[in-house]
């Protein structure tokens, strides 16, 4: 049996004038679990919470929670709180009124509204704060009130636009872990909008990689960064490097791949491609190794490229190092700073970078739905 | 001296708005009120300190005039308060093309910029017995006879101050209003509340600063008005300062001083009741 | 308007889209009765219906002194309007310069502006003859006490405006003009006055129509000489004919176009603004659209 607050969303198109933001999606986010909307700002992502909490009517299409249809339904009828990026408290009222409001709309006697109220705020531990203004606390503390007051009623799924966008880096830290303490604790599905990849691995079980209106993965946050559906996610989550060429030739489930930049990769395949096709593939920063300058036969050989050194950056453990010439993206190693200090290269060497047959990933969506071939992942 | 003159400069710079303000504001506003306490026959005033002006304003003409002015101007506060919120609310809450918002704001705000007198006159050619409204009514056949307290009536006043003082309760609502982030209308539905109770709970709570404001202007306008209750009354209704007006006329400060005064006190505590309830003054200065 | 498309309005948006209407029309109906009424022909009242099409009243206004010294009191109004324009801009400029920084009595010459703003006209108009002219044995006139007067109306208003603008003004730009060694006079002039020249067109606006238009504070200080808001006080009490109505639509249509001036100039400057930031980065123009359409 599916868990309460599971919510589908079906063909659903969303247009603001000529503008598409949201493009005929189909996701299905499952009930009681930890989902993130990733995705550059602009991609639609802040648009499908807002579909779903009932802020904005989809164009086309329906949105299900719990299989109840609840497209045009108003916010309150719908079992969902949201919780917003400036967290919206009422500037006007106190941090217990702010936590009341829903209370005192549907008409709980006062003396009620405020034991309930205090309890909610105790379940955040704001329970100290009740009789200030929300402009005396500070962000960390603001979050928690906002939290309350969208906890208090009962709601089978928490929408969360950019929650931790506001706070500093030590409190972002401390709010993520207890956002999913929260999360695990109440059983609700959680629903939460960022565009930083390192908070959605961190947070979600299901993270939904979105670009341009449309939905390029929905999957665990280990497939969406070690199994990259696309070019797109492959560059957006980072530690991947892409590249791409036309296949040369295919023999006994081993392709041959002619890269775009040179060089040539080697890898085993399922299901055997028509020889000229296009195909992506990505390969982690973690997985390629230089090969020794002297192996000079090795320029040639299978799952091999060549490239200048265009900067090194050490990073304590391992050392960055960015090639260029390799494809049209840079061209990334994350060597272990013991392999990369027994044989050093400086800025401007040319050197080989490999890595093994099994190290290489299909990226079995091409390049994506946006259209962006050459976008820079993040780094 | 680059310090000094850096440290002088304030001074210099606001001398101009302070001298301007205190010859033709401060120093005549003490002078009204030292004449008020002069004696005066039919030629003259005459340095004096007698409070037998303000003795004379103990009289059942003048505590009607007061009455008079005081209801005028609630009545008007009220429809004022009503027309502003209201448009101030459509144009932030439901235009919500920025451009459109502007140009309607601007299309309240215009006839400011333009003549009083010549926007109060224009009422008579409407509401005049041969006006559009009773030809418009007789025409139609809802009356036979033109009405007759359209024009030159307490009820012309009312709807001239209202024409002419709606757009400063509009304005300073307006911008109470544009400052409220939307997100908080959106979390006051989330929690569950009507769109009549966010108006209650959320718009009208955080536009108070702009309805004080609004209010304080309206109020001081219509108490201090004596042309449109002179002209659109038809010389039946007056106010205090429409009498002021007339004693003025013959000559007569010490009284008409005396009744400035005490109209004086009353709007400064009418004011002063207002900014007890709501701080305006962070609105004011930015 | 475009987010007619957005998606369904609610009954509520009809009812006040339906009540701003009848205010615009409240607002504005009656003004153009009269701007139609004064077109009367030469045998017309002072009501519907039309008696015919001419300008006669409009003759009878400036020809003909049987209505007032019209000529003469428009010429007195229109120069004592930009007397006070540039009067206000400059003192308000610098009264909001000053007000940038804290100084001692900034709190009372800030009151005492509230309280002129809010002060009944007549009452401003009372004390200055009884000082002016009584105490001190001067003679009041339209360029000396009137200006005065009508001065204590118009600075509060430019003060407000100018606290309003230097309060969205970003002091990073003035730091950046001292950084590449500007003066504090380069500074205002080349930088911060620039930039703020929309809001002080706007402040511009404020005196040229409160001081055109004044008519309490400038009643009993004027002197001798009527301007024209007091010609007209005095035509309502003894002209009955469409002239009265010919001189409305005459000074409303200066009103109009010195607040078509002010506001069209202002608008030029902001979409010239505009338009080059957009040149720079058109292609960002969709990207931005998006990013609005995500917010």
């Amino acid at each position: 049996m599916a868990q309460r607050g599971t919510i589908n969303l079906v063909s659903v198109t969303k247009r603001f004038g000529e503008t598409v933001a949201v493009d005929n999606i189909n996701l299905t986010l499952p009930g009681g679990a930890y989902c993130c909307l990733l995705g550059p700002s602009g991609c639609g992502k802040t648009t499908i919470l807002r579909m779903i909490a009932g802020h904005e009517t989809p164009t086309e299409g329906q949105v299900f929670i719990d299989n109840e249809n609840v497209t045009g339904l108003p916010p309150v009828r719908r079992g969902t709180a949201m919780m917003f990026q400036n967290y919206a408290l009422f500037p006007h009222l106190t941090c217990l009124d702010n936590v009341a409001f829903n209370l005192k709309m549907t008409g709980v006697p006062k003396p009620q509204r405020r034991t309930r109220a205090r309890d909610m705020l105790a379940r955040v531990q704001m329970e100290a704060f009740s009789e200030r203004m929300p402009a005396q606390l500070s962000g960390g503390q603001q979050q928690r009130i906002a939290l309350a007051r969208s906890l208090i009623t009962n709601p089978r799924v928490l929408l969360l636009d950019e929650p931790l966008s506001a706070l500093d880096e030590f409190l972002r830290l401390q709010m993520r872990g207890e956002l999913r303490r929260m999360q695990r604790e109440l059983g609700i599905t959680f629903v939460h909008v960022t565009h930083t990849q390192p908070e959605a691995i961190a947070l979600a079980d299901m993270v939904v990689v979105m670009d341009q209106g449309h939905i390029e993965q929905a999957a665990s946050a280990r497939t969406v960064y070690a199994e990259p559906h696309t070019a797109y996610v492959a560059r957006f989550m980072g530690g991947q490097n892409v590249l791409f060429g036309r296949v040369g030739h295919v023999a006994a489930g081993t392709v041959a791949l002619d890269l775009e930049g040179g060089g040539r990769a080697e890898f085993q395949i399922d299901k055997a491609p028509a020889v000229g096709s296009l195909i992506y593939i990505s390969i982690r920063r973690d997985r390629i190794h230089l090969a020794k300058p002297s192996h000079n036969e090795e320029k040639n050989s299978a799952n091999t490229v060549a490239g200048k050194v265009r900067a090194i950056e050490y990073q304590g453990s391992w050392v960055k190092l960015t090639l260029e010439g390799v494809s049209p993206d840079d061209f990334v190693l994350n060597l272990p700073d013991s392999e990369f200090f027994a044989h050093p290269v400086k800025t401007g060497d040319v050197v080989n970078a490999r890595w093994a047959p099994e190290s290489v990933h299909i990226l079995t969506g091409g390049a994506g739905q946006g259209d962006r071939p050459y976008a820079k992942g993040q780094n | 001296m680059q310090s000094r003159f850096s440290r002088l400069a304030p001074y210099l710079q606001v001398a101009p708005l302070a001298l301007v303000l205190l010859v033709f504001f401060g120093i005549p506003l003490l002078v009204v009120g030292a004449v008020s306490f002069f004696e005066y026959d039919e030629f003259d005033i005459y340095p004096a300190f007698t409070f037998a002006n303000y003795l004379d304003l103990w009289s059942q003409t003048t505590l009607n005039l007061y009455w008079q002015t005081i209801t005028y101007a609630v009545i008007v506060w009220a429809i004022t308060l009503v027309i502003g919120f209201t448009v101030a609310y459509f144009l932030v809450f439901h235009v919500r093309n920025i451009l459109w918002q502007m140009a309607l704001f601007l299309l309240c705000t215009v006839p400011f910029w333009t003549s009083n007198i010549i926007r109060m006159i224009s009422w008579i050619p409407v509401l005049g017995r041969n006006g559009i409204i009773n030809q418009s009514l007789v025409g139609l056949g809802i009356i036979d006879q033109p009405l007759e307290f359209l024009l030159f009536s307490d009820v012309a006043v009312v709807i001239a101050y209202v024409h002419l003082f709606t757009l400063f309760m509009i304005v300073p609502i307006f911008n109470s209003m544009a400052r409220i982030d939307r997100s908080l209308i959106e979390a006051a539905v989330d929690g569950g509340a009507s769109s009549w109770r966010v108006i209650w709970e959320v718009v009208v709570p955080l536009s108070k600063t702009g309805i004080a404001l609004g209010s304080i202007f309206v109020l001081t306008l219509v108490m201090g008005d004596f042309f449109v209750v002179k002209i659109m009354s038809g010389g039946q209704s007056g106010s205090v300062v429409s009498a002021l007006y007339n004693e003025i006329a013959v000559l007569q400060y010490p009284p008409a001083a005396a009744s400035a005064v005490v109209l004086l006190i009353i709007v400064t505590m009418m004011v002063a009741g207002i900014l007890r309830i709501v701080d305006v003054r962070k609105e004011l200065a930015g | 308007m475009q987010q007619q498309q957005f998606g369904k309005r609610p009954w509520s948006f009809y009812f006040l889209a339906t009540f701003f209407t009848l205010f615009v029309l409240f607002l504005y109906g009656p003004m153009f009765a009269i701007y139609v009424l004064s077109f009367q022909g030469p045998s017309g009242g002072l009501t519907f219906p039309m008696n015919g099409f001419s300008f006669d009243w409009f003759v009878a206004l400036f020809g003909q002194q049987r209505t007032g010294d019209i000529r003469g009191s428009f010429g007195r109004s229109i120069s004592l309007a930009l007397m006070v324009l540039a009067l206000t801009v400059i003192i308000s400029v610098m009264a909001g310069v000053a007000f940038r920084r804290r100084f001692v009595g900034s709190t009372f010459v800030f009151y005492m502006a509230i309280a002129s703003l809010i002060m009944p006209g007549l009452l401003i108009s009372l004390g200055a003859p009884i000082m002016f002219q009584k105490l001190l044995g001067m003679n009041t006139n339209w360029y000396t006490t009137a200006l005065g007067a009508q001065l204590t109306w118009t600075l509060p208003f430019g003060l407000l405006i100018m606290f309003a603008v230097f309060n969205r003004f970003n002091r990073a730009y003035e730091e950046a003009a001292y950084d590449l060694s500007a003066t504090t006079r380069q500074t205002y002039q080349y930088v911060v006055l620039p930039i703020l020249l929309p809001g002080i067109i706007g402040v511009a606006l404020f005196g040229f129509t409160l001081s055109y238009d004044e008519f309490p504070r400038t009643l009993y200080t004027v002197g001798p000489r009527n301007t024209l808001p007091l010609e007209i006080w005095n035509m309502t009490t003894n002209v009955t004919s469409p002239a009265l109505y010919a001189l409305g639509t005459v000074t409303t249509a200066v009103s109009f176009v010195v607040i078509t001036l002010a506001l069209g100039s202002i608008a030029l400057i902001q979409r010239r603004r505009l338009k080059h930031n957009l040149d720079g980065e058109s292609a960002g123009a969709s990207q931005i659209a998006l990013a609005e359409a995500d917010r």
